[in-house]
């Protein structure tokens, strides 16, 4: 395990705070998939984004009802 | 060959003609969802009696003289993430056993209108997150996987016990069962099909589509499907639109895109022959092959991951804390997992996102379309977690699937499924061909002159 991988513990006070209580006994297994995913995603930060924004920024200007099914 | 059989252009043809009445196909194809249903488990759900009354009323419109088009008095399955008013739109999940749709998403009220008829809702993969489908069997070997998410659909089309079916694609879930199964799927463009009334996966890489036997039932299907919803706030504003292809087959001056990089990295030498081989097709038939390198290719699994497990885990915050013990574990393990990404993680994918749109957009100058592997792999067994490559790599078989249909859905361009062989073990092998936004003529077109080219396909053999 790296230094900045969450531990169990760690997983269940993050979830914690985001307002989900863990089982104890989930604990290992969701900061093994967590660690696991925040290894796949980190290596965006190789990215120079300059000032690209994000994709979901919206127009709008494009929003129209008149649709019909 | 019995009504169930024929592809969906072949009984509109004949229903027009009044040699085939939509009761007739109907009981074709309910008969054969009673044969086959118990050895491939596609469906969730079988509406046969409303399919029977609905049948007798497109009989009875079609003897008055009134046709609604191509899609009158044709059955079909919709995924069951698809709402249908009065039924319950499960997931495949036990989350949503007490669900009822109060009415109609967009799309089953335009299949409705023109006439197609409702067989059943169709299995996927619990809440599309995930590649294989459990509940559901190959068609062409019940050993092995489906494929996902929209394992039943495909399935169904395949089998004969659907004419025609609905899928959504997050990250491959209508193009991967499609493949794996021997029939069309059709991702369109992002914003093209509505999906108002359908369960969300993530909300910025969702998209329905149809699967089909053939491309020129796909484009059949897409012209019902197509068209502005404002209710969907990704629907884009284009004019409804008649896609079916022609039958010129002559595809001189079309540039098509070989990809020299990823398409063809990790892939099974018996997919990337029979991918070849029908690319060599289509420059027999007079496309001009044009080298590509696709770009950013290092950050399309960190991109597709850092965009889905987020809206994921925000679909199902509320569910995650109220019912965590009704998800299925592989799910559940996800989307718990999701609650430990940051604001940061998401954006750094959509600001990724917005560079890969403009490089894929770049390189669309310079091709019409790109061919390439559909997935890497035909379908494994169902008990079969990974895969190991020549060189000693091991990747999942849900990643693998992914890896070849994610770019699609990260940049929104559209991208189309076709069969094009069969591996030694017989199972299907799939040709994907992306294009522009809103390119899905040129797909359609690229699609259907390969077809043409090659023997009709019979259904799956497994049930």
């Amino acid at each position: 395990m790296s230094a900045i991988e969450l531990t169990p513990a760690e997983a269940a006070r993050w979830a914690a705070r985001a307002g989900l209580v863990l089982p104890a006994e989930r604990h290992a297994a969701v900061a093994a998939v967590a660690n696991h995913i925040q290894c796949v995603v980190a290596v965006l930060r190789e990215l120079d984004f300059a000032d690209v924004p994000p994709a979901s920024a919206y127009r709008a200007g494009e929003e129209k009802h008149d649709g019909a099914v | 060959m019995e009504p169930y059989e024929l592809s969906l252009a072949a009984a509109a043809d004949a229903i027009r003609a009044r040699r085939l009445s939509p009761v007739e196909l109907v009981d074709s194809v309910l008969d054969r969802i009673e044969e086959a249903e118990p050895h491939l488990g596609a469906y969730v759900t079988v509406t046969a009696e409303q399919a029977r009354r609905a049948a007798a009323y497109a009989e009875q419109e079609a003897a008055r003289g009134r046709w609604r088009g191509p899609l009158h008095g044709i059955p079909m399955g919709l995924k069951d993430l698809i709402d249908v008013a009065g039924m319950a739109t499960t997931a495949s999940s036990r989350v949503r056993a007490e669900h009822r749709a109060t009415a109609d998403s967009t799309v089953a009220a335009r299949l409705g209108a023109a006439g197609a008829i409702l067989l059943g809702k169709t299995h996927t993969h619990e809440f599309a997150f995930g590649l294989t489908t459990p509940q559901t069997r190959n068609a062409w070997d019940r050993g092995r996987v489906a494929g996902g998410s929209s394992g039943g659909s495909a399935v169904a089309v395949a089998s004969g016990t659907a004419t025609f079916a609905l899928g959504t694609d997050t990250g491959g879930s209508i193009r991967v069962p499609a493949a794996l199964n021997g029939v069309v799927g059709l991702k369109p463009t992002y914003g093209l099909v509505p999906r108002h009334g359908v369960t969300s996966l993530s909300w910025s890489l969702d998209h329905v589509g149809p699967i089909t036997r053939t491309v020129e039932d796909a484009a059949l299907v897409l012209a019902t499907l197509g068209g502005h919803d404002p209710r969907d706030p990704a629907s884009l504003s284009v004019p409804a639109a008649d896609y079916r292809p022609g039958a010129d087959t002559d595809l001189t001056g079309l540039r098509v895109g070989l990809p020299r990089s990823y398409y063809f990295d990790h892939v099974h030498p018996q997919v990337e022959t029979a991918v070849r081989n029908a690319i060599g097709q289509l420059e027999a038939l007079g496309a001009q092959l044009v080298e590509v390198d696709i770009p950013m290719t290092r950050y399309i699994r960190a991109t597709q991951w850092g965009l889905m497990v987020p809206e994921a885990g925000a679909y199902h915050e509320a569910g995650l804390r109220t019912v965590p013990e009704l998800y299925q574990e592989d799910v559940r393990i996800l989307l718990e997992a999701s609650e430990m990404m940051s604001a940061g993680d998401y954006l750094r994918a959509q600001r990724s996102r917005t560079l890969m749109r403009a490089e894929w957009s770049r390189m669309l100058e310079e091709v019409d379309v790109i061919a390439a592997p559909g997935v890497p792999m035909t379908a494994v067994g169902a008990a079969e977690e990974t895969v190991t490559w020549p060189d000693g790599t091991i990747e999942s078989v849900s990643d693998a699937y992914v890896r070849l249909c994610a770019p699609a859905n990260i940049t929104g361009v559209p991208a189309l499924t076709v069969p094009v062989g069969h591996d030694a073990a017989g199972m299907p092998i799939g040709m994907q061909l992306l294009g522009r936004p809103l390119g899905e003529p040129t797909l359609l077109r690229v699609g259907h002159a390969y077809e043409q080219t090659q023997p009709a396909r019979a259904l799956a053999t497994a049930a």
